[in-house]
């Protein structure tokens, strides 16, 4: 009967679109939970005044809505906190060209290895995810000691040289080496899910049109790996921009970045409207980067790697 | 589908019927370390009922928590001038001091303070002075003096230890310790005054290792670092760290000429405390001496109880950084509670402290 079966073709439609819901609902709803409420939150709370006690002095007081700009105004006129976002921004670019100068030719590798090796290799770079972060970084205090065999050797590298002995623990360098260690696998996993997908037959077609093994990374593996290498760069960059617990432990007195400045705000200093404007600013600029970075990526991407197919 | 119905059902049934709640809970919210495991345990029995602890590594932590909404502490143990600003939130519940017939073991200089009048709300618990620590080998060798603020401010003293030093990660205890050796008081607010400490912890800066309230123990124990702002306590903790792993040197504490900040710890309860009584009897009964004792026993820490003293062992009773002499307590000073905008201001010099060059 034609009724039936279109009432039936209906009512699957129905079934399906209430599947789709079934499985997208939860996620959607957490991440209204736990991002979107309490971003909103953030933004209230930016605009009001802190407690003498810690927290917000309450928001109607005398009859009066207390909504103000202080905290806005505080970050625009006191320029040390911009210095301080300004070396956040320089710290995590340098994490993300580090991580990604690293982990391109590991990804290469395991992408390349046979296939039974493949799944070992990943396993082997998700590893240190294992044990607590923490540790990591207190392991590299270990590792950067002044007593340690790895400070003794640069150090009696430099004193050939006539230099002074140089301390590795509580320097940005420290901070810098623990930044790119804890970051590296998110910029490999993507990397890699990327090159592996890569057709073999577009080099073997370079090849056989003479490119040699520069021009075929340069104008074919590359261009095609750039969704990788930007989705890698997100990953790496907005952590490392907003993170404290590096420097806390393994920086120098010079070395304190923005999320320690957020932190303090939280403790010490008891502001919590002008952490979370800080804040604010923290996820704008990192959304506005993460955009900009999406926009060139999908501008080059449409011209080059059309080009490299199209040459290829 | 019905196995896992079963399951759930019996889960239900025994979350129900199981124990929990049967014993009465002690809920005490308080700094790493600073009970005595054996007190506790004695506590447990006395009272027939469970300690559940939490901790905190800063007054701010807690302070942070509790303007967040945590709820269900009974016992919270703060240093004096948060106690000033969870007294002016009406965070706490006055205490009953019928119940507290061992208040009488405390030393009067420490009762009645300008940071809880009368006591209402609070009762002293154990004390720390924010001095100098030092490896003794390294810096006699260097010849550099251990009485004065000087070996941590001074450029020609630092010249000698660059790199090996650190100061507390706290801008309150740091800015103490430079106004007191620029001869003002610790609670000093004039911003001419801040400007100078400010100016003089950025000279000596450059020479610091680090500005450290974490790792500076080890640091000490393992003779990386040679010379601290930090702690008595921590200083003691290190000294002991040390003998234990047999190093050639001593962690000693060195008591600055100018004076020092006094930090008193004070028992106090929640105002939604599940148990008050409970937290009546605890009090009680860490103001006795023997109990009281041990926590100096086990950390250094400085006590307020008079009882405690004859319990007390006598390396621990004769160091002068636990217990200061008269000379020394009338340089002492209780840090107070800063003002939302001096606060502001207090983190602005802080914050270009961190990152000017």
């Amino acid at each position: 009967m034609p009724g039936t079966s279109s009432h039936s073709a209906m009512t699957s439609r129905s079934s399906e679109r209430f599947g789709k819901w079934l499985v997208s609902a939860p996620p959607l709803v957490y991440l209204l939970f736990f991002f979107a409420i309490p971003s909103l939150i953030m933004v209230l709370a930016s605009f009001r005044t802190p407690g003498e006690f810690g927290g917000l002095s309450p928001l109607v007081e005398d009859g009066r809505l207390d909504l103000n700009l202080d905290s806005y105004v505080r970050f625009f006129t006191e320029s040390v906190y911009a210095q301080i976002f300004v070396k956040s921004v320089w710290y995590a670019l340098l994490t993300t060209l580090f991580c990604l100068l690293l982990a391109y030719p590991l990804a290469a590798l395991i992408a390349r290895s046979p296939k039974k090796y493949r799944d070992l290799l990943l396993l082997l770079v998700i590893l240190p995810f294992w044990s607590n972060f923490l540790i990591r970084i207190y392991a590299w205090m270990i590792i950067l000691g002044p007593n340690a065999a790895m400070a003794r050797a640069v150090n009696g590298v430099l004193s050939w040289f006539g230099h002074e002995p140089v301390a590795l623990l509580f320097s940005s360098f420290a901070v810098l080496v623990c930044l790119v260690y804890v970051h590296l696998p998110f910029m490999v996993l993507p990397l890699y899910a990327n090159l592996e997908k890569h057709d073999q037959a577009l080099l073997d077609a370079a090849q056989d049109l003479g490119a040699n093994g520069w021009q075929r990374f340069r104008r074919i593996t590359f261009p095609l790996s750039l969704p990788g290498v930007y989705a890698g760069a997100a990953l790496v960059f907005i952590p490392a921009l907003g993170i404290f617990a590096i420097p806390d432990i393994l920086g120098g007195p010079e070395d304190s970045l923005i999320g320690n400045i957020i932190k303090q705000q939280f403790l010490e200093t008891r502001d919590w409207p002008f952490g979370s404007v800080l804040s604010i600013v923290l996820t704008v600029a990192a959304l506005v980067l993460a955009g900009l970075a999406a926009w060139v990526g999908r501008s080059q991407l449409g011209t080059r790697s059309s080009g490299a197919l199209s040459r290829a | 589908m019905k196995r896992l119905t079963l399951l759930l059902a019996s889960l239900l049934l025994a979350s129900l019927l199981s124990p929990a709640g049967a014993k009465d809970q002690l809920h005490l919210y308080n700094w790493n370390n600073y009970i005595a495991p054996e007190t506790v345990k004695r506590f447990e029995d006395f009272c027939k009922c469970e300690v559940v602890q939490t901790y905190y590594s800063d007054n701010e932590e807690l302070l942070a928590k509790l303007a967040a909404g945590a709820r269900g502490y009974d016992i919270l143990v703060p240093t004096s001038n948060v106690i000033q600003a969870l007294i002016k939130g009406g965070q706490l519940k006055p205490i009953d001091k019928a119940q507290l017939p061992n208040l009488k073991n405390i030393d009067p200089a420490y009762l009645n303070t300008p940071f809880d009048p009368d006591n209402k709300y609070s009762v002293p618990y154990a004390m720390s002075l924010t001095v100098i620590g030092y490896n003794d080998q390294k810096i006699k060798e260097l010849g550099l003096p251990t009485d004065t603020w000087a070996v941590v401010f001074e450029p020609k003293y630092l010249e000698k230890i660059k790199g090996r030093v650190t100061v507390l990660d706290s801008s309150s205890e740091l800015f103490a310790a430079a106004l007191k050796y620029l001869g003002y008081s610790a609670n000093d607010v004039d911003e001419a005054h801040w400007k100078q400490a400010a100016d003089l912890i950025k000279k000596a800066k450059r020479y610091w290792a680090a500005f450290n309230a974490s790792s500076y123990i080890k640091e000490l124990t393992v003779g990386n670092i040679w010379l601290v702002h930090g702690y008595s306590n921590d200083i003691f903790q290190a000294n002991l760290d040390a003998q234990a792993a047999k190093r050639p040197f001593h962690i000693l504490n060195g008591l600055p000429k100018e004076g020092a900040v006094l930090a008193v710890d004070n028992m106090v309860i929640h105002k939604d405390a599940p148990r008050p009584d409970l937290a009546h009897k605890f009090m009680n009964f860490m103001l006795e001496g023997k109990n009281s004792a041990e926590l100096t026993n086990l950390i250094g820490s400085g006590n307020p109880n008079m009882e405690a003293l004859q319990y007390i062992k006598p390396d621990i009773r004769k160091n002068p950084a636990i217990f200061p002499d008269k000379a020394m307590a009338s340089k002492l000073e209780q840090l107070k509670d800063l003002t939302t905008a001096q606060r502001r201001v207090r983190n602005r010099m802080w914050t270009e402290i961190k990152a000017g060059r």
